[in-house]
């Protein structure tokens, strides 16, 4: 399959990335790993006129740690987020998300985390080739104004499917945007507009450059659960994140976020709140914040992405569920120094 | 049993440092001067007239050299059989289904090729479509075809003994639906053509093909040039599993846009297009009927089943009339009734697969599973008691000559250790198990035979001419180890000039198993030959007679005295002194009824050989996903004669990931009305190297008095044991029947909660 | 769109090459270069038969734009093995009969050669892992796994074998 024709800009510093951002607008796109992007070139479902490169930009890369916050350049490979101490240490949880995503091979050396997080909805009415979705009318993200994925709806529903920004939300993140107007930081969960026809709050001057981790204490713990009929290459059909902070083998506080449900990752905040002062070994009190999560989840569900939405919703369940037992379980690990 | 030097020996295979090298060439990696690029403009509608074709705008774009259209083709229509002719390659009337050719265009690059195709404007009248088989053949459906009311394609009826009264005896009799949704090959090259002609008009074309002869002749009938004009010529090939043997429009295209320009063109498809644009499997809903006395024998048997053929025929008998054969072969059956109904739809053309008919071959089991239990017996036994033996004739009266069925199901069984877990396995912990059977090939006329020839260099190497095609899985190696063995010599003696149409002589071709009961054979008698007359020369100077000589690692000598020999490099050349070339020729044609015919007459003798096998796997389900993690596999087949272990073992391998991790787990196809919505590896979960379970490969010998050596088909049969036994040891995981495949984990976990909710348990 | 140089290396020989932006790393390799050894499967990066080395990281080619590897080193199946004789893989490849119709192997041995050249002594686990986002179609993996397994367990030198 072909790539589309483009301009290909070759930004040294991040100032010049910005500048040609700012010229380029609407008709631009950034280039990091392009693993998704370039898919969704040569199926025509994004023609730039321009691709930014940031093959050179090192800036942004590298993780940190400093002042209770993990900072991340957005254009860190998957393999090196995944590999650093600090991300084993003090997010499992997104170590685990980043692990899961597709294979090695294909994304984990050239995909970034910026990419992941920034992945576009995806909907399988959608992500087609040009000649597949020739011969009728266009969809709503493609600018049209019908929905093949839910008969009637006035709006996009395409899924977000990316493992990264569901770990990221429940890791509480923030983003870091720059641009020649100025920076903006903002959490991760006000990144996402809840429109599928343009699932982020992301300007076309702007670029993603840091993401931000706060380390809410040193014995949280995170976790992260995802299935898809095969153990590799697939996106997720359901995944969850979880974060726990314990105290005295009770939790504080916990975060629990959902993934494939809907146009962006899903905060369950009646979920999480329930585990508030329970035990971390309550087994009945994280099947039921789970249950919770799957019923909040059943509503964002589209059937869109190839298995069941029966079977993905039932399955919010029982990933959640996992994902608090494993983390309740590093949590309380942490805890007793080991 | 004969001291061998290369049959039966651990062989890698000659083809492979080709492959580990980058240096074997497929047909997308050619590359000749002045080629030029060829695409396709597909229909974007799954039924619509054709009004008006514009090519004008794209024919003016600089570096467009040619369009074509069914204005450009004779009009005719093709078919595998003459009684299924029904498909243009490039449509004048309307297209059938979406993605179907409708012009091609070839321009000096891609990105131009692609520019034009957006240029050629069609004007289309959209008809009404139908998608689904059973609103097919109802009335008041839209017509696809006008020559086939009902939009029924292929009526197959086998009915033998008497069914109705074996019915009428059983002491138990059960009747299930099973369904499963149509796979896909999936080969690992996508589909490719490279044509061109020469000054003379010959054409020379490349493309991944299971039998270039099978390529060659329609081809030349579309083309109207001579056959012997027509040279399909040899290449690497990227897999087949059943889906390349017949000519492909892309074949027809190529050619005449080669011709067009008089320039050399490559078309390649993209992953999309090898799913869409070539073929797929079925889909079947497969209603069985079966009654069996107490003891499990099955006395009667009725067989219906409902296939979607989608919008053209391709081999739509054969792969109508394949299931039941294969089911026949493998059971024992007095008295059955088969309708096999193919049925048109305006989907993507399918034809024959490795696992073929999911539902019928599972059905049959794991009704056989159903019985069993109702009978208190266990699966293995009931098996055993339904197997087929030597000596027997199917129900179609096909003479069963070599067959250890019993003895697979029993090897399999023991090494499974299937006593130890039958029933005491822990909860969700399941075990199951398949048979099945294959024909080492089917009546195919006046291109039933193979012939070979082997012609030998002054140096004592010897080169074997054979139209045998490989598509991956060892054909070329066979050959090899074959004419070594025979002819004396040292497999890097031997070189292969095969599946060329403009050399070779005609072959069956690879997709009805026969390449080394029939094409090895062919080969063996060939080099049976020359070494004849090479004896008869080398016994004159040896003082002795032609019957007493042995040759073995290039020479000749009396058998018992090997110090007492001649090079074969030097017999060669005192036959050239005596003014004697030496040259092999053979040829095989199996005794096969001429009358049977898959439609009109589908009784006689089909084959002389079928191979028989066994899988047993064991799964754990975990119940709270419905996933399925399998353990253990056993896969016990009775080749006949394993020519070369390593690679039958590697057949057995595949031919599980196939029918049971991805047959029976994961892959099918789902639609948005005529677009499949997985048209590429993303989507369709075909299985991945770190979901594979342990495989233990058993190899049976039944020693085949036809087959070369004694060998029979090997590659088939165990894709569709395996498909049995995944669901067969899933069902028994979780305590429920399963008749909608493949059973991936919605299913499951449906299962396992009705059932729970059936018995009053809470969901765990 | 005009054209740009593009220099790299390629199996250790330095290539200087006109690429249009929005070729890709694969096209480049096989239309341009001539090796054709790294195959095109799907396109879109899913069936591994495009992998290739870059800087001794396995990506997909198909997926990595020509200009992206600038100034970056490349390992294709062609240059695995010297003159002198195949890299273990190659051979073990050969005599563990984990090569059927060949199309995923090119892919395979690359995405083995970069497990080992970071991991030369891997579990099975590993090798599964590695090998996740290579499908093959006709072996069922089985050999190719035990393959890997050997060539990991030999030494790197390879043997005086002509290609």
């Amino acid at each position: 399959m072909r790539l589309p024709k483009f301009d290909y800009l070759e930004p040294h510093t991040l100032e010049e990335a910005l500048e040609l951002r700012s010229k380029a607008g609407e008709r631009g796109e950034i280039l990091a790993g392009g693993t998704d992007l370039l898919v969704r070139m040569k199926q025509r479902l994004k023609r730039p006129s321009f691709l930014i490169t940031l093959k050179n930009l090192k800036e942004l890369e590298g993780v940190m740690m400093a002042e209770g916050e993990l900072t991340i350049g957005a254009k860190t490979s998957l393999r090196d987020v995944i590999r650093s101490p600090w991300i084993q240490r003090y997010a499992k949880g997104l170590a685990e998300a980043l692990s899961s995503v597709g294979a090695y091979t294909i994304q984990h050396v050239r995909g970034t985390i910026g990419g992941n997080l920034c992945q576009d909805t995806r909907c399988l009415y959608y992500n087609q080739s040009a000649f597949w979705r020739s011969g009728r009318a266009p969809c709503h993200k493609v600018g049209g104004k019908i929905c093949y994925a839910r008969e009637g709806s006035d709006r996009c529903r395409s899924t977000n499917q990316s493992d990264g920004a569901t770990a990221l939300l429940a890791l509480d993140a923030r983003v870091t945007l720059q641009s020649l107007r100025g920076e903006r930081t903002l959490g991760v969960s006000d990144l996402f507009t809840m429109k599928g026809e343009a699932p982020l709050d992301i300007s076309s001057d702007e670029i993603l450059t840091t993401i931000r981790i706060p380390i809410a204490s040193q014995s949280a713990a995170s976790a992260y659960e995802r299935i898809s009929y095969r153990s590799a290459i697939d996106f997720p059909v359901a995944c969850a994140a979880v974060v726990i902070e314990a105290e005295d083998r009770t939790i504080k506080r916990a975060r629990i976020a959902v993934g494939a449900m809907g146009n962006a990752p899903l905060l369950m905040i009646q979920a999480a709140e329930l585990l508030d002062g329970k035990s971390l070994d309550d087994e009945e009190a994280r099947a039921k914040a789970a249950k919770i999560a799957m019923d909040h989840a059943s509503a964002f569900a589209v059937d869109n992405v190839g298995a069941t939405v029966e079977w993905r919703v039932s399955m919010v369940e029982v990933l959640v569920r996992r994902a608090l037992r494993r983390a309740c379980e590093a949590a309380r690990g942490i805890r007793e120094g080991s | 049993m004969p001291e061998y030097s290369y049959i039966g020996k651990r062989m890698p295979r000659i083809d492979s440092l080709a492959k580990v090298t980058g240096a074997a060439k497929y047909t997308a990696d050619l590359k000749f001067p002045r080629m030029l690029v060829g695409k396709v403009l597909r229909s974007p509608l799954p039924h619509a007239r054709i009004l008006n074709i514009d090519a004008s705008r794209a024919l003016k774009l600089s570096g467009v050299k040619a369009v074509v259209t069914g204005k450009d083709t004779y009009g005719e229509k093709w078919g595998v059989f003459r009684y299924t002719q029904d498909q243009m390659f490039l449509p004048l009337d309307k297209v059938r289904y979406f993605g179907e050719e409708v012009a091609a265009v070839a321009a000096t690059d891609e990105d131009t090729a692609l520019e034009a195709l957006e240029l050629i404007k069609v004007d289309y009248e959209e008809l009404p479509a139908v998608f689904d088989p059973m609103e097919a053949i109802a009335p008041g459906a839209p017509l696809i075809h006008d020559d086939f009311p009902q939009n029924i394609n292929i009526h197959v009826h086998i009915e033998v003994g008497d069914v109705e009264g074996g019915f009428a005896k059983s002491y138990l009799v059960r009747e299930d639906t099973f369904t499963a949704a149509e796979e896909s090959y999936f080969q690992g090259e996508p589909y490719a053509v490279v044509a061109r002609f020469d000054l003379d008009g010959n054409l020379e074309i490349w493309m991944p093909n299971a039998g270039p002869h099978m390529k060659a002749k329609p081809l030349s009938n579309a083309l109207r040039i001579p056959l012997h004009k027509v040279h399909v010529r040899k290449i690497a090939i990227g897999g087949a599993f059943g889906g390349r043997s017949e000519i492909s429009p892309a074949d027809f295209i190529c050619a005449l846009l080669a011709k067009k320009t008089g320039r050399p063109v490559k078309i390649v498809y993209t992953r999309e297009e090898n799913t869409v644009c070539t073929r797929q499997g079925h889909s079947m809903i497969a209603t069985i009927k079966t009654g069996v006395d107490k003891t499990g024998r099955v006395l009667a048997r009725d067989v219906t089943c409902y296939m979607d053929g989608g919008a053209y025929s391709s081999t739509g008998p054969i792969a109508t009339s394949v299931p039941f054969l294969c089911m026949e072969q493998a059971y024992k059956m007095d008295s059955v009734r088969y309708n096999g109904y193919r049925i048109y739809t305006n989907k993507p053309i399918r034809g024959m697969i490795r696992v073929h008919g999911r539902a019928f071959a599972c059905g049959v089991d794991t009704q056989l599973d159903m019985i069993a239990e109702e009978l208190g017996m266990d699966p293995v036994e009931i098996r055993l008691v339904n197997a087929r033996e030597p000596g027997e004739y199917t129900p179609t009266r096909s003479y069963v000559a070599s067959c250890a069925m019993k003895e697979t199901i029993l090897k399999a069984a023991e090494k499974a250790r299937w006593k130890e877990k039958w029933g005491k396995l822990p909860k969700w912990r399941g075990i199951g198990i398949g048979c099945n059977s294959v024909q080492t090939g089917f009546p195919m006329g006046i291109r039933g035979g193979s012939q070979a020839i082997i012609k030998f260099n002054e140096d004592g190497g010897a080169t074997v001419i054979s139209g045998v095609v490989d598509n991956g899985q060892g054909n070329d190696n066979m050959l090899v180890q074959i004419a070594a063995e025979e002819l004396g010599l040292r497999p890097e003696d031997i070189q292969l000039v095969t599946a060329d149409t403009e050399v070779t002589p005609l072959d069956p071709g690879a997709y009805s198993q026969v390449s080394t009961f029939i094409g090895g054979q062919a080969v063996r008698l060939a080099a049976q030959d020359a070494r004849k007359k090479l004896f008869q020369i080398a016994a004159r100077a040896l003082e002795a007679h032609p019957d007493d000589l042995v040759a073995r690692d290039r020479m000749i000598f009396v058998k018992g005295v090997p110090h007492k020999g001649l090079p074969i490099q030097k017999v060669i050349r005192m036959g050239l002194s005596q003014g004697i070339s030496v040259a092999g020729e053979g040829s095989y044609w199996p005794k096969v009824d001429p009358k049977r015919e898959w439609v009109q007459n589908p009784y006689g003798q089909m084959c002389e050989a079928f191979s028989f096998g066994t899988t047993i796997a064991e799964v754990e389900v975990d119940p709270e996903t419905g996933k399925v993690k399998v353990l253990e596999v056993v896969a016990a087949q009775d080749v006949g004669f394993a020519l070369n272990p390593l690679v039958l073992e590697g057949q057995f391998q595949g031919a599980v990931a196939m029918g049971g991790q991805g047959g029976m787990l994961t892959e099918y196809h789902f639609w948005d009305g005529g677009r499949v919505m997985n048209p590429t590896q993303l989507e369709y979960k075909v299985p991945l190297a770190i979901d594979m379970p342990r495989i233990h490969t058993i190899i049976v010998e039944s020693v085949d008095p036809k087959g070369p050596y004694g060998a029979k088909e090997a590659g088939m049969s165990i894709a569709m044991s395996a498909a049995q036994a995944y669901s067969a040891a899933i069902c028994n995981a979780i305590g429920v029947y399963l008749k909608d495949y493949p059973l991936t984990p919605d299913k499951i976990l449906k299962a396992i909660r009705e059932k729970q909710e059936g018995e009053g348990k809470p969901n765990q | 769109m005009s054209k740009r140089i593009l220099k790299f290396k390629v199996n250790g020989e330095d290539v200087e090459l006109a690429v249009e932006p929005h070729w890709t790393l694969l096209e480049a390799l096989r239309e341009e270069l001539d090796l054709t050894g790294t195959k095109e499967g799907c396109s879109e990066g899913v069936c591994g038969s495009c992998t290739v080395l870059v800087n001794g990281a396995p990506v997909r080619a198909c997926l990595t734009l020509a200009l992206e590897v600038e100034g970056s080193e490349i390992l294709t199946v062609e240059g695995l093995g010297s003159p002198d004789g195949l890299d273990p893989l190659q051979r073990a490849f050969i005599e563990r009969g984990a090569v059927q119709c060949g199309f995923c192997t090119s892919g395979m041995l690359m995405a083995a050669k970069g497990l080992l050249l970071e991991n030369p002594n891997p579990s099975q686990e590993d090798i599964k892992r590695a090998l996740a986002g290579n499908i093959c179609r006709c072996t069922g993996y089985i050999k190719i796994i035990e393959a890997v397994e050997e060539a990991a367990s030999l030494s790197a030198t390879p043997t005086h074998e002509s290609k």
